[in-house]
Order: C-alpha cells, then sequence, then structure tokens
C-alpha cells in the first residue's frame, strides 16, 4: 500500500522527555491502523484512507508557521475574537466584555489527562498537537456581543496536518455565542484534525456556531466533545459547506438533570465533497432534551453522511429525544447515507427519529418559474428555503442576518 | 393576442386535448366551461410551459410561436396562470418571492427594479386592495393559508405583475361568498381594453361576478359550443351532458 504520510515529533519545540515519550507512544499507535477506514464501522460512509490517498502525495505535520497575514475581521456585527492559525492561538480581544471574566490563553498540554481513544486520529492529535486554546467564562457572567473565533489556515500548507486541542469551560449562570468562522480558500490541500472539549456549568448556555467564508480544499475532521450539568444548555449550528472532507464527530454528555442539547445543520454541498456529521447524544440522567435536525443538500458528485445516535442511559427517566435527518438529491450521482440510532434502556422516555431524502419538487420549481423567476433562481429560492428554516430559530439580529447571507452565499456560489 | 390553431396535448400516453381553437383579442374576457376531465386544466398547464405534455398544433401569443419560449420568459412576457392549487412553499418568505418576481419580470421588460423600499410600499396597496393582511406577507409562501387566503394570494401576484392574458384556474372553487366577491372586484378592477382574461370554471357563480365575452365548452379535448354570458346562465340549468 502506498505510504502517504510521514510524521514526526522531533519537529514539535519545547516538550519534555515525558511529554516525547507520551507522544510517541500514540504515533505507534496510529501507525498501527493508519487513517480510519471503511473496515471501522464509525467510518463506513467516510472511508477517510481512501480520499486521502486519492489526493495527497506526502502528509507531513509542520511546526512552524509563516507570518500571519492581516485578520480580516467581519464588518456585519460588534463582536469579540480569537485569531487561531494554523490553530495557534495568535490574539484575542475582548473590548466589548468585563476583563476581568474572561480567561483566554493557549492549550496546556501538560495538564493534559484521560485522552480521547475514538478513534486513530485522536492518536494522531495527542501524538502531534500543538497550539490551540484553552477560554474560560467566569460565573454569572453574559457576554454581551458574540465572541468569533477566526479559524485561518495559512495559504502555503500544502501537504500539511494541522492538530491541536481547545477547551471551553463555560461556569454557572453564564452565556456565550461563539462563531468558529473558517476564513481560507486555499487551493492546496491540507488537513485540520481538531479534538475540543466544553464543558457547560450548571445554569450555562452557549450557542456553538460553525461557519465558514469561502471554499478551499481542506480536509477537517473535528472531535467535539461536550459536557452538561444541571440546567445547562448546548446548541450546536453547523454550515459549513465548502470543504474537500469534513467529518465532525460530537459526542453530547447530558450528565444531569434538566439539561439541554441541539444539533441543527444545513448543508450544500457540490461538486465532490464530502461531509459526515456524526452524533452521539448520551442521556446520562433524568429530564434532559436532545434535539437534532440535520438537513443535507447534495449537488454533482457530493457525499452526505449523518450517523445519530441517542443512547438513553437506564436512569434518564422522562428523557425527549428527537432527530431528524432531510436530504435533497439534485443528481444522479451525489449520495447520502443516514444512520439513525436509538439505544434506550430507559422505560419512560420519549424518542423519536426521522429520515427522508427526495429530489426537489418540480411543481413548486414551476409555479416560482410561472411567476417570471428563472429556473436557477427557483432552485436557489427553494434550497435557501429547504436550508433556510434552520436558521429559523435564532433571535432576531445582525448576527442570524449574518448567518442567512453566509448561507445564501454558499447555496448561490462563494 | 392569443391564437390557438389545433392544438393537441398529450401526457403519460393520455391523449387531452384533440384539436382546440381558440382566439382571444385584448379587451376580452373568456370564460371556460367544461366537465371534470375535459382538458380545462391541460390547457392552463400548457399554456404556462409546464413540461411533461407532447404537444401538436400551433399556439401564437402576439404573433410568436410560444411553444419557443420557457414558463419564465411567458410570464415575463405577461401570460400569467393563477393556479387551481397554488404550491406551498416552505422556508421561502412570501415578500421575499413577490419582490424576487416582479423584479424578473421587470428585469426582462428593461425596467428597473425595484428596492425593497419601493416594494414594501407598492405591495401593502396592492394588499389592502384585496383585503389581505399584511402579516401573510411576511409569512412562508402559501404555508398554512386557507383556501381563500391562498387564491387572493394569486390574484395579489396577478395585480403586482400586471400580466397582459391572464389565465385564473378555477380560482373560484374553494372560495365563500365574500373572498369570492373580492376576487372579482380584483378582476374587474384590473381589467382594461389593453388585457384579456382566460377564466376556467366548473360553475356559473364566478361568472355573475365577472362578465364574460364569451363562454365556449370544452368537451374531450375540444371546444364544442361557444356563446355569449347568457350561455352560462343555461349551462347551469341543464348540465353540459345535454350538448354533447
Amino acid at each position: 500500500m502506498k505510504q502517504y504520510y510521514d510524521f514526526k515529533i522531533e519537529k514539535i519545540k519545547d516538550l519534555s522527555s515525558d511529554e516525547i515519550k507520551l507522544r510517541k507512544k500514540n504515533l505507534d499507535l496510529f501507525y498501527q491502523t493508519g487513517f480510519p477506514n471503511k473496515k471501522d464501522e464509525d467510518w463506513k460512509f467516510s472511508d477517510l484512507n481512501s480520499i486521502l490517498i486519492k489526493n495527497f502525495n506526502n502528509i507531513t505535520n509542520n511546526d512552524c508557521l509563516p507570518k500571519e497575514k492581516n485578520l480580516k475581521l467581519i464588518e456585519e456585527f460588534e463582536h469579540n475574537f480569537i485569531s487561531l492559525y494554523n490553530g495557534r492561538l495568535m490574539s484575542s480581544d475582548f473590548a466589548h466584555e468585563e476583563k476581568n471574566k474572561i480567561l483566554i490563553e493557549n492549550f496546556n498540554y501538560k495538564k493534559e489527562k484521560n485522552l480521547d481513544k475514538k478513534n486513530s486520529l485522536n492518536f494522531l492529535n495527542h501524538a502531534l498537537a500543538s497550539g490551540g486554546f484553552f477560554l474560560e467564562i467566569s460565573e454569572n457572567y453574559e457576554l454581551k456581543k458574540p465572541l468569533v473565533i477566526y479559524n485561518n489556515f495559512s495559504n502555503s500548507q500544502k501537504e500539511t496536518i494541522v492538530n491541536y486541542k481547545n477547551l471551553i469551560i463555560v461556569n454557572e449562570n453564564s452565556k456565550l455565542n461563539l462563531i468558529n468562522y473558517i476564513d481560507n480558500s486555499s487551493k492546496e490541500n491540507f488537513m485540520a484534525n481538531t479534538i475540543e472539549n466544553i464543558k457547560m456549568k450548571k445554569n450555562s448556555s452557549l450557542k456553538n456556531v460553525l461557519i465558514n467564508n469561502s471554499g478551499c480544499n481542506g480536509y477537517f475532521y473535528k472531535y467535539l466533545k461536550s459536557d452538561l450539568d444541571k440546567n445547562s444548555n448546548l446548541e450546536n449550528y453547523l454550515i459549513s459547506s465548502g470543504f474537500k472532507f469534513n467529518k465532525i464527530d460530537i459526542e453530547i454528555n447530558l450528565n444531569e438533570k434538566h439539561s439541554s442539547s441541539s444539533v441543527f445543520s444545513a448543508l450544500n454541498l457540490i461538486n465532490n465533497e464530502h461531509q459526515e456529521i456524526k452524533t452521539r447524544i448520551n442521556h446520562n440522567a433524568t429530564h434532559c432534551r436532545s434535539y437534532q435536525k440535520i438537513k443535507n443538500v447534495l449537488h454533482n458528485e457530493s457525499k452526505g453522511v449523518y450517523q445519530g445516535k441517542i443512547f438513553v442511559k437506564n436512569i434518564a427517566q422522562k428523557t425527549d429525544a428527537y432527530q431528524l435527518s432531510r436530504a435533497l438529491i439534485l443528481d444522479d450521482a451525489a449520495e447520502f447515507d443516514a444512520k439513525p440510532e436509538l439505544e434506550i434502556y430507559a422505560d419512560d422516555v420519549k424518542c423519536s427519529h426521522g429520515s427522508t431524502s427526495g429530489s426537489i419538487d418540480l411543481d413548486s420549481i414551476h409555479y416560482l418559474k410561472s411567476r417570471g423567476i428563472p429556473e436557477k433562481e427557483a432552485f436557489q429560492m427553494l434550497i435557501n428555503g429547504f436550508l433556510g428554516e434552520i436558521l429559523e430559530q435564532l433571535s432576531e439580529g445582525k448576527l442570524k442576518n449574518f448567518l442567512i447571507e453566509k448561507l445564501e452565499r454558499q447555496i448561490n456560489g462563494h | 393576442m392569443l391564437n390557438i390553431k389545433n392544438l393537441e396535448a398529450t401526457i403519460d400516453n393520455k391523449h387531452i386535448l384533440k384539436g382546440l381553437n381558440l382566439d382571444i383579442n385584448p379587451g376580452e374576457v373568456h370564460a371556460i366551461m367544461g366537465p371534470n376531465g375535459s382538458g380545462k386544466s391541460t390547457l392552463a398547464n400548457v399554456l404556462s410551459g409546464k413540461t411533461g405534455y407532447e404537444t401538436k398544433g400551433d399556439i401564437k401569443y402576439n404573433g410568436e410561436s410560444l411553444s419557443q419560449f420557457s414558463t419564465e420568459e411567458r410570464a415575463q412576457k405577461g401570460i400569467f396562470l393563477a393556479f387551481q392549487y397554488p404550491l406551498e412553499i416552505p422556508g421561502v418568505n412570501t415578500n421575499i418571492f413577490l419582490k424576487t418576481s416582479l423584479n424578473s419580470v421587470r428585469k426582462a421588460k428593461g425596467e428597473k427594479e425595484l428596492d425593497t423600499l419601493s416594494f414594501l410600499k407598492l405591495i401593502k396597496e396592492k394588499a389592502s386592495e384585496l383585503g389581505i393582511d399584511e402579516k401573510f406577507l411576511s409569512r412562508q409562501l402559501n404555508v398554512g393559508f386557507s383556501g381563500g387566503e391562498k387564491k387572493k394570494n394569486e390574484i395579489l401576484q396577478m395585480k403586482l405583475l400586471q400580466p397582459k392574458l391572464s389565465i385564473l384556474d378555477e380560482t373560484d372553487s374553494g372560495l365563500d361568498i365574500d373572498a369570492l366577491r373580492i376576487v372579482a372586484d380584483g378582476v374587474n378592477s384590473y381589467k382594461n381594453k389593453d388585457n384579456a382574461f382566460l377564466i376556467i370554471t366548473h360553475y356559473q357563480r364566478l361568472l355573475d361576478y365577472i362578465k364574460p365575452d364569451f363562454i365556449h365548452v370544452l368537451s374531450n379535448g375540444k371546444i364544442i359550443k361557444t356563446g355569449n354570458a347568457d350561455l352560462g346562465v343555461q349551462l347551469e340549468k341543464t348540465g353540459y351532458s345535454n350538448l354533447a
């Protein structure tokens, strides 16, 4: 088999000998299986190994950073920001907030325990990760403005992989709107492999949006793990069309009663883009609520995957869990795979799931055309309507308008 | 304005229109009546350019062969079809739809597109003429609208786009008497010497409000009788079966 990757821990600076030992162990674990392939049940619809083989000659890690270009800030709404460049924390600005309420610093690898072992990409991350951030919001603090995390990747990042970890803690009674914003139009192939942990304390609330500004030749994997305490609420919005490959692996642990979480997604996939959303929602306590609505529009030879699992522990009575996947398939060569799973060990629960895929309604297209609207625009209107529904429940304002406009741009071509 | 000669239409191997002739001039109101399955809606669909029909014969619109134009080009050239069953389109805001529609037509005519403010002013005015509550306009297109609201919305679109030829496909069905009057008033106030109407209906009752110049009876894919407004009244008494 073609060996298309070559990773060296020596490229990472300032490591202690213990760290090097641990990282080497993880790299060995990675090399035992290589990148995930379809033999792994979790990856059966997204054979990353064969995708990478086709598109990369030699993936390497690189800890050297070119100089940061000028950061292009979003102008549409006022916000705080954190700027990451190839995963490295470069700068932050919380001008809208009380300073002592927010802690932002580099991710501390020396403190890291309990490494995730879900798949070989996790091992690779443990072996090679550098950069990333630690963000903590103090108790009883509601951020006045949203926080944008600018995820920039250098355009010269050819055939390299960036690995980093983030940790976000939202303390009791605190509230944050977070926008993970990827702004890269690189035509060079590159990879990003991220592990992000979110800790939601009692009564805290977080809206977590993932959105990108332009299409690029990036291959992304993000393992997003969240732990929710009593009465906390986490809403995820995934509006990230325009990559070569993207898999978001979401694990949400509803650990204490009355916590709730949701995953909303609106993806418009073109050409040979491949995206997978995989969720595992663990209902570990009573009276928790989870909601998932996944919408995909597939053009050309694109592929979309949704693997959604709801797990209800035996003690998790009064669980309310819902998941729905809807896909519009616009070309014969496009593919959508959905695998909904319910695993329920409690008896007093409300769980429902549904999955539909079909083509666009041509009678609706005819109706719009009969009002003088050109065919291409009619399709865009219907797709906008189909995907835009995902953003409807957001409260009105500049942020919502911004997201609607970005989604429309993704649909109408970047 | 519209000259149909020997029109035949087939869909899914069903031969529905079997040689239909019809001439409509500016300023005229024509009604087409006929039993179920006679081909009334097929005629409306074919005129709107709906795909799926195999057609023979000739349709000229202002001297040009209609078959060369797509559905949207027909609309831009002033042909309007008020649907028998207006479609519900989730996620598409009514106002945005109306603005896109109007501006597509204006653009095709070489007119300046309306900005949001001028559009809203215009649509408010048109909506109030038809007694349409403004809040409908910010809802998703036809989603959850009652039958009457959907039909009023069709007439609103007609008045907004100002077509030359308006085809009303069973616009009266599903309307209560008040809504029927509003729809009829909408049509009557728009009627002038330069535009024409083709009203497809089962019943005389709409024609009590919109007085047609001609009534045609369509049966088995052909027009079998043409008369003036009195023909409708007669049909109401005797039914279609006596004509065949």
